[in-house]
Parts: C-alpha cells; structure tokens; sequence
C-alpha cells in the first residue's frame, strides 16, 4: 500500500551490485515490493516501489530493499547485526504528557555520510511510516535532527500553548502554538491530534531551544538536517511504546545500512527508565512440519533453513520444531504462517509449479438468482431494455421529487457526496433518474431492472433487509396507465398469480390512474401513470407510466 | 427474359413510340414516376432500352410574369382605359398603373402605334390610335407567350423563340432561361424484338395478402420489385444491460468450475462480518472513518452468537487456539455491531464459513460492495466483485497458484501469469496475480491467500481454505468496449441501444 521512490544507483551502491531494470523488478518480489513505475530524471533511472505489506516499514525504503535483495542473493545470512554503542546522552519525559502524547523514544546514529539522494529517502521513510504504521502521526511522530548542532541532555516537555513561540520549518518568522495550528501547512494538517489539550508537547535543548512540536512541526533554526549532517539524534512519539519502538528500529537501522553507528540514549520517565533503541532479535518457534504440509513444494530441512537465512532468520533446530531469532526491526510475525509466507517467497512465487487441486464437487447457482435471471428474460422478450443503476441514492431522489411524503430510510452518517447518501428503498427513483439523463434520445423509451431495494427490518441482523424487485418503465407520448398494466398483467400471468388492483392515492402517480398490487391478499407492489409534477420535478417532457414488484412472493423454489 | 410488371408495361410503350422523353412515358404508362425510372434502369442493364441525358434550355416565368398574367400587361391595362376615355393624361393612367410601370408606358405605347402624344395646356396627353383599336382584339407574340408560360410555367426556349426573342421576355422581366436535362428514352433492337414477340401483362401487387395464397392469386399477380438497397428504420430490440450478461457469464463460468453461489439477505454488513470475523483489527486504517461507511440509520446490528463472538474476540486479543499471539488490544463489541454498506464480497466468506460448509468445497459470490469513492471515469462508488474461498484438507500453496491459474486462463483467456507477493489482513501467505492478455498486456487480474487461521479456527475450520477474488472490471470493460468505468452502469441508452452483443 505505502508507494515511494527509489533512485537505482542508490540502490545498487546499498547492495553493492548492478543489476538490470528487469531484474530489480524481480528481485523487489523479495521485499513484497511490486515495480510500479519506472523513470528517468538527469541520466539516472528511478524507481516506483508500491510496498504490499502494510506491517513491514522496514521495507518501504531503498535501505529496506537493498538489505532485503542482499540477503535474499545469499550475499550476507541470518540476523543482520549493526554496531551499537551507548551514548550518555539522555532524554527527560514530562508526565504531564500523560493524557497528551506520553512517550517519546530516541537514538543518535553518527558517521554518518549523506548525499541528496540519501536525504531524500530518510525524509520518506520518516514520513511513510509516520502516515501508514503512525496512523498519520496520530500513533507515530518523527523528528530527525542534526546532532552536533544540539546541546543535550533534551527534554520531552509538556508546554502551555501560549508560553510557545519559536520558527517552524520552512517559515522565517517565529510563530505562537496556535498561530502554527491555525496558519501552518502542517498545523492544519495535523494540529487537530493536540488542539484544545492544556499542554501542548514540546522537544527542547538544554538551552531552552526548541527542536520541535510533536507530532506538528521542526524548528527551522535548531538541529535541521542537510547534506553536512554527519550524526543525527532521532526523536520519535505517540501513545504505545512497542509501536513507537519498533519504528525507531526500522529507522536507525535503514540509517546504519548507509554505514552509520547507531548510539542509545537514555530516556528517563518519571517512574522507569528505556535505553533506547532496543535491537535485541525477538523469538518465535514453528513445527517443520507445518511448512512443509502448507507449502506444496518439496522442501528438505535443509532447504527451509537455507530460505529463513534469506528472510533474515537465525535458524535452530530442536527435534521437530524450529526455534527461530528474527530482526528487530519486524513485529509482524504473528502465526507459524507468517513464517511459511517468508518462506515462500525466499524460494519465489514463480518458481512453484501451480497446480489445481482435485476435489469431487460440483457447482450450483443459487436458485433465487436464477429465477431473478428467468424475469431478466421474460421483460427482454417485451421488448424492454434492462438498465442497472446504483442502490446509493439519496432522501430527495426517494421521496420529494417522487412527490410523496419522507419515511424511514438507510443512510449513511459520512457520505462522500450529498447525492450518494442513502441506499433505494425503490426502484422507480432510480428509473426515473434514468429517463431524465435521456430524453434527447427516441422515443419510445421502454426500460426495466431487476435489482434491489433496502428496507429497515429491526428483527434481522443487520436491522434491513435488500428485496429483489422488478421495476419497469415506459416513456413516450401516448402511453397510459392501460401500457403497464398489460406488461404487468402479462409477467403475473407467466408467474401463475392471481391479482387485483386496489386504487390508491399516491404522490407519484396521477390520481384514478394508480393502484396497489395485491396477490394472495397481500401487496407486491404498485403500478400507475406518473403524475406531472414528478415528470416536471425529474425534468422529463413525456408522458410516462410504471410498476414495480416485489419478486420473492412469486418464487416458488428450484424449477428442477 | 423475365421482366416486371413495370418493365413490361414501359417496354409496350416504347415499342409505340420508339422514342420518347421520361416525362411523356410516365403519362403514356401511367405509372408513378419512380416506377418509371425504375423500369427504365432495369431495361437498361437488360440491353432493351436506352437512356440519353442531354440538356435542354427551357424558360421559366417570372414573379413579374405570373401577375401580369393575372393583371394584364401594363400596356394593356393602359389600352383598355385609352380605348374607354379616347386621349389620357399620365395623371389618368396613374390610377392602372404603378410608378415603376408609368416611366416606360410612353415609349411602349409608341412603339406599339397605339397612341399619339403630343402637349396639351402644357400638359402631356395620349390619344387613341386605330390601331389601338384594333389591338384590343389582337394577341401579340408576348401575350400569347405570357399566356403559355402562366399556363405551364416552364415552356422549352425553342417554343418561344418561335414567337419571339428571348430577349424581350427578359427585359420585360416576365421570362428567364434555364438548362435542364432531359432523359429521353429509346427501345433497342432488341427490346422491338422482345415486344413484338409479346408480353404477358399480369397485375402487380406490393404485397403478398393472406388472400392471394388462400385464393392462388399469387400465380397470376407480379410482386413489385423492392428497392432493397433503401435505408429502413432502426429497432431497438429489449436487451440484457451489456455488464449484466458479462457477469451471467462468469457466474457460469464459475458454476461450471464446480464452485457454489453463496448469496446474501442485505447490502448491509456489520463491521462484525465485514472486518472482525476476517481478523482486521479494529484499529486497522482500513476500518478509519474516511476509508469506511457508517451508517447513520440504523447504527447498530445484532452480533451472532455469543460462542462465535467470544472467540473472535479471543483471536484478536491474544490467538485463542490458533498458535497466533493476536493483536493484542481490547476487542470492543460494539464497534462490531457498527452497520455499513458492504465493502467487500470476503465478509460473504466469513459468513459461509460460519455457516458451515462441504469439505471439499468451492464457494463464490458476485456481490455489490460500496467503498468510499468519488464517482469518475476510473473509480466507482459501487460495483460488484468476484470472490470466494477453496476448503479442503489437502490444499497447499501449490493448489493456490493453480486456482488462480485456471481463473486467468478461463477467465481472462491469458496464456501467461505471474504471481508477485501481496498482502491482505485475512490471508497468509497472500498473492497477487498479473495475467497476460493479447490486447491488455499484463492486467492484475486476481488475488489470493490462504485463510489466517487466526480467522477460520473461530469460525470452526480446522482444515485449509483458499480465499480468492478476481479483479473483473478492466476485463469487463474491455470487453464491452468502453474507456469510461461508469458506463459499466451507464445511464446512457443511446449506448446501451447500441451496445454490441455480448454472451
């Protein structure tokens, strides 16, 4: 889902390897990662990666894909270990930021050799992650700052808005809280996770200088990062720390696989302390036997060892089951079969045979859907053009322009659009809706549907119920009340019902020229010449006359 | 030779008269003068008559014309009243004649001998001669010319000439010259032969009456020959909506295949069958209210029965049974019971799989699913998808890969396909499919992966199950012809009228 860019030599200098297009696009199959789209900007080739795994941020970077492609050539094995050393740097939390944002997490990663384009994708790895994982920085927030421009220790600080005031990135002036909040690019777009509280979330310097406004907005003048940075002191918030964590992972590592060394701070809460970041490998344990079963291709131990080596995996057997390290930077394997799913694709969707299993069954249409099909070619057989229209609908198309008064409906609480924010409870609307967007064309306009219609049913499940109904409708200059009764008399008859007509006053039709269905003693439906002032609400200059039924009530079971 | 009623008819006539012009056949036949043509064209390419088109000039009277015949001449109508006074002034004349016809009179009058002119008390004064007398009983070439154009409007040059110059009729502005071709038509030797050996005259008729069958009428008639190359009347015959038969088709297809149709009472879904029982978490971005309806009426569903919702909620919190460690959060039900318009044919599975079903067993539905979408050329706000699910003890990734195969080749009629990694929250391992169409290319064309078991286990499945959806609407769209994915539902019955057959 997450789709970003990639440069291909920045790519191939991570792995330490050329490669050709077509083989990156396969080799992106090994970081879930499908080639979307290719270009080229100043001699060099680019590429678009669309991420498939919404749990795998340490994939949605060129770092990311360039150590998933080593391992998976078999250049390097196992766990992927980095250089980590403390720092004395440390972090103090404010607990006020209890109810606002309670947790920050923090590395410095030094040596650091950055050009354009590695800057580039430091940017968009912190803003991919920020957007998918963080739920748009509601659950994760970064800041990256140049290191060496800052005075630790730092502190996570809960601020009154009014006692703030400094220059956000990308403006020249300093700007209060809610000025940043109301004026702000980024204020707008993500003021709404911290406007109304008492405090607002505040990382500054031992100076006093602030370095940013989780989860808002940098300081334009303290800790930027550019081109020179060579260490950079990573700030990361939100509301749970396994998650806050695991992001910091995937960070510092994407950064340590351009050569930097990932350094801990010490963050100090109130009542407990992190060293942070936490690269310990996680455990999981799966039964051999259990991938062998599902994968369908032969696999030896051996084999299955060699593939999770690829995926990163440090392999131990103990009799039959496998106990497996895996990087820290992942939380996503859950279940046995995440660990097979690795597997698979170690080994390559495209290497395996596909073969059809042979199962004794046999296939069966649903009767109803038949019969639904067999009135689809009764109505053809008069001549009748079939129409589909949408169930989405609204109160207006419903009631007033059909002239009758409103009732209960289904509607929905956020709709894209006003037009689209109701499902039918009849068809004739739609139909209707249908001959207003055709009359410049000839005349005569005879159409029906077979589709549905939704009522409130407070007994059922889902409190409604979709009924499958028949509509038609017939448009031209001499047509009457007497046109659809003989269609609909005809479609009884061939249903082997018996019926009245009890006449109704209804809005929608023209009075004397409108009347109930009744079969059995119940209504099915309704039929009538559409009063003028629904033709003149729907903008149709032609005389038009309809029906519509209820067709569960004439289903009479499997005709075999 | 045969020969048509018309054909017989004119050959008759033009053995009469040899020659004869188009207009004068159709008086001499009596037939309509499309008939006429129509024979002669058909004589033609039998060799037995020929067609000259020559031009001819002809002389077309006037608007002028046409009411001096009615009035008279102005020097007529001033003759008549010099015959009633003897000598007139041009004051008298006045009241016959109009300001533009009074300038020339004088002249005319002179010319003509019919009047002297001469001063009188300084006055100028027209007095009758005797051949003014006289002229009042004598026609001229120009009366009798005007008089045989108000009659037939159009006389052939030649006619008039014999009278007079043509170039008086147009300085008096009552004549103008024209061309106009003249078809003249003439038998040929073999056309006299075929005549006088004699022709059978049989009657006529346009139409084949229930009668002249009943009676045997029909071996004594000729049928008018049809022009059937003629245009006729464009009919709108009642159709299938073109998309609707395109998907009876792949439900065919798919019953064909062994798998059975799973369909479902309401639009509606709890958040419960749509999300939860497929093991999205419910703080999954997918479930966010931009990406998800809600309903505003009626809110809330009921949730199935309590052992079924205990443990889903178990598979969210911590796995339950299923060897998975869950997502660890708080599973709350009310957000379960939440209502929404459906917004993928899975929660179809769910609900089967709930349900119970064959093991072995193929299921699929082609279902009507809403998604929070701007209606346009490339997105829809409700279409209908293609899904379902394999069970069965056996089946491995392997079968997967071969499920979707067999789709794309039935399907799509790819010859190719390609399988990349993909993800959904309910499947593990999951893929995507690209198949290679002719005239596509590579199209995404389906997608697949086994069941989680995080799903199934509480739903009371213990073996595997295959869950697969087709991406149906490219390939709909390529098949009916159409750039513009709305037309899939298209309110245009220009376009639904014309649309070509499918089946």
């Amino acid at each position: 889902m997450p789709k970003f860019d990639v440069a291909k030599h920045d790519l191939e200098r991570l792995v330490g390897k050329e490669f050709t297009v077509d083989e990156w696009e396969d080799l992106f199959l090994y970081a879930k990662c499908e080639l979307d789209d290719i270009w080229e900007h100043e001699g060099k080739i680019y590429f678009k990666a669309d991420a498939k795994d919404t749990n795998r941020p340490d994939l949605w970077s060129a770092e990311g894909i360039a150590r998933q492609v080593r391992w998976a050539l078999g250049m390097l094995r196992g766990l992927p270990r980095y250089s980590i050393e403390e720092s004395n740097v440390m972090v103090y939390v404010d607990e006020n930021l209890k109810d606002i944002r309670p947790y920050g997490v923090y590395a410095i990663v030094e040596d650091l050799e950055l050009d354009e384009e590695a800057l580039k994708q430091i940017i968009q790895l912190q803003e991919k992650v920020a957007l998918t994982l963080g739920r748009k920085r509601k659950e994760v927030a970064i800041g990256t700052f140049d290191f060496d421009k800052l005075s630790p220790p730092f502190y996570y600080k809960a601020v009154e808005p009014q006692k703030i005031k400094f220059i956000p990135l990308n403006c020249e002036r300093e700007m209060s809280a809610d000025e940043i909040l109301e004026e702000h690019e980024k204020g707008k777009e993500y003021g709404h996770l911290i406007k109304g509280r008492p405090y607002y979330p505040l990382l500054v310097d031992s100076e006093g200088n602030v370095l940013s406004m989780p989860p808002v907005i940098n300081s334009e003048t303290h800790g930027k990062v550019t081109e020179e940075t060579k260490s950079i002191f990573i700030d990361i918030t939100g509301w749970n720390l396994e998650t806050i964590m695991l992001a910091l992972n995937v960070i510092v590592t994407a950064l340590a696989e351009r050569g930097g060394k990932i350094r801990t701070v010490r963050v100090i809460y109130k009542d407990f302390e992190l060293k942070t970041p936490d690269l310990t490998p996680k455990e999981f344990e799966v039964d051999l036997n259990y991938i062998k079963r599902l994968a369908g291709v032969e696999l030896t131990d051996k084999d299955i060892k060699d593939l999770l080596e690829r995926m990163m995996y440090e392999v131990d057997f103990v009799d039959r089951r496998v106990k497996l390290r895996y990087p820290a930077f992942r939380n996503d394997i859950m279940h046995p079969r995440d660990v097979l799913e690795d597997v698979l694709i170690a080994y390559g969707y495209n290497n395996i045979e596909p073969e059809e299993p042979e199962l004794a069954v046999q296939g069966k249409g649903d009767d109803f859907v038949d019969f639904e099909n067999a009135i689809r070619d009764l109505m053809v057989g008069f001549g009748l053009q079939e129409v589909m229209t949408f169930n989405l609908t609204n109160r207006e198309a419903q009631f007033d322009k059909m002239n009758i008064p409103e009732e209960d409906i289904v509607e929905i609480e956020n709709p894209i659009s006003q037009k689209w924010s109701a499902l039918r409870r009849w068809l004739l609307p739609s139909l209707m809706e249908f001959l207003s967007q055709n009359t410049h064309e000839e005349y005569p306009q005879r159409i029906f549907e077979v589709g549905k219609a939704t009522l409130i049913d407070e007994s059922r499940e889902t409190k409604t119920i979709s009924e499958s109904k028949l509509v038609v409708a017939i448009a031209h200059p001499k047509v009457t009340f007497t046109e659809a009764k003989e269609i609909l008399d005809s479609v009884l008859r061939h249903l082997g019902a018996e019926y009245t007509i009890r006449e109704i006053e209804y809005g929608s039709f023209i009075p004397g020229r409108a009347g109930e269905i009744i079969v059995e003693g119940k209504k099915v439906g309704i039929i009538g010449e559409i009063h003028p002032q629904v033709l003149e609400n729907w903008g149709v200059e032609m005389p038009v006359a309809a029906f519509e039924i209820f067709l569960r009530p004439f289903y009479k079971g499997s005709f075999l | 030779m045969e020969l048509s009623y018309q054909e017989k008819v004119t050959l008759i006539k033009l053995r009469e008269l040899k020659k004869a012009s188009f207009d004068e056949l159709v008086k001499e036949t009596g037939l309509d003068q499309v008939a006429v043509m129509r024979a002669i064209l058909w004589l033609q390419s039998k060799g037995l008559a020929k067609l000259h088109e020559k031009q001819k000039r002809v002389v077309k009277i006037t608007e002028l014309g046409e009411k001096y015949a009615k009035i008279g001449l102005p020097e007529r109508r001033a003759l008549k009243l010099l015959v009633e006074k003897g000598k007139v002034t041009l004051e008298d004349l006045r009241e016959v004649l109009s300001e533009d016809e009074l300038r020339p009179i004088i002249g005319i009058l002179r010319k003509e001998g019919w009047a002297t002119v001469r001063k009188e008390d300084d006055v100028l004064t027209l007095e009758l001669t005797e051949k003014g007398k006289e002229a009042l009983t004598k026609e001229r070439p120009i009366d009798i010319a005007l008089k045989v154009l108000a009659e037939k409007r159009e006389v052939e040059a030649r006619e008039i000439e014999e009278l007079l110059s043509l170039k008086e009729l147009k300085t008096r502005k009552i004549g103008e010259e024209d061309a106009k071709a003249e078809r003249e038509v003439e038998i040929t030797d073999e056309g006299l032969r075929i005549a006088s050996e004699g022709l059978e005259l049989k009657e006529e008729v346009s139409i084949l009456t229930p009668e002249l069958i009943k009676s045997g009428g029909w071996k004594n008639v000729e049928f008018k020959h049809f022009n059937i190359h003629a245009p006729v009347k464009r009919l709108y015959p009642g159709k299938k909506q073109p998309y609707r038969t395109f998907l009876d088709k792949i439900r065919r297809k798919l019953i064909e295949m062994g798998f059975i149709e799973m369909t479902v009472e309401s639009l509606i879904e709890t958040q419960f069958w749509n999300f939860d029982a497929l093991f999205q978490p419910q703080n999954h971005p997918a479930r966010d209210w931009t990406d998800t309806y809600q309903l505003k009426y009626p809110k809330y569903g009921f949730l199935p029965d309590e052992t079924l919702v205990e443990r889903v909620k178990a598979s969210h919190e911590h796995g339950w049974i299923t060897g998975s460690r869950g997502w660890g959060y708080k599973w709350d039900p009310r957000t379960a019971m939440l209502l929404m318009p459906r917004a993928h044919a899975t929660a179809l599975s769910a609900r089967q799989l709930g349900k119970g079903v064959q093991i072995p067993g193929k299921y699929f539905a082609i279902q009507r699913v809403f998604r929070p979408d701007v209606l346009d050329r490339t997105h829809l706000i409700e279409f209908n998808q293609v899904d379902g699910f394999v069970v069965g003890e056996t089946l491995t990734f392997k079968h997967l890969l071969g499920i979707l195969k067999r789709f794309a080749v039935e399907i799509a009629g790819a010859k190719k396909v390609k399988f990349l990694p993909d993800y959904y929250p309910f499947t593990e391992p999951s893929v995507q499919m690209s198949a290679y169409h002719e005239e596509l290319g590579w199209v995404e064309f389906g997608g697949a992966g086994v069941f989680r078991e995080e799903m199934t286990k509480p739903l009371g499945i213990d073996v595997p199950v295959i869950a697969w959806g087709i991406g149906i609407d490219r390939l709909a769209m390529f098949k009916l012809g159409i750039d513009d994915i709305r037309y899939l539902f298209s309110y245009d019955l220009k376009w639904l009228r014309e649309a070509k057959l499918v089946w």
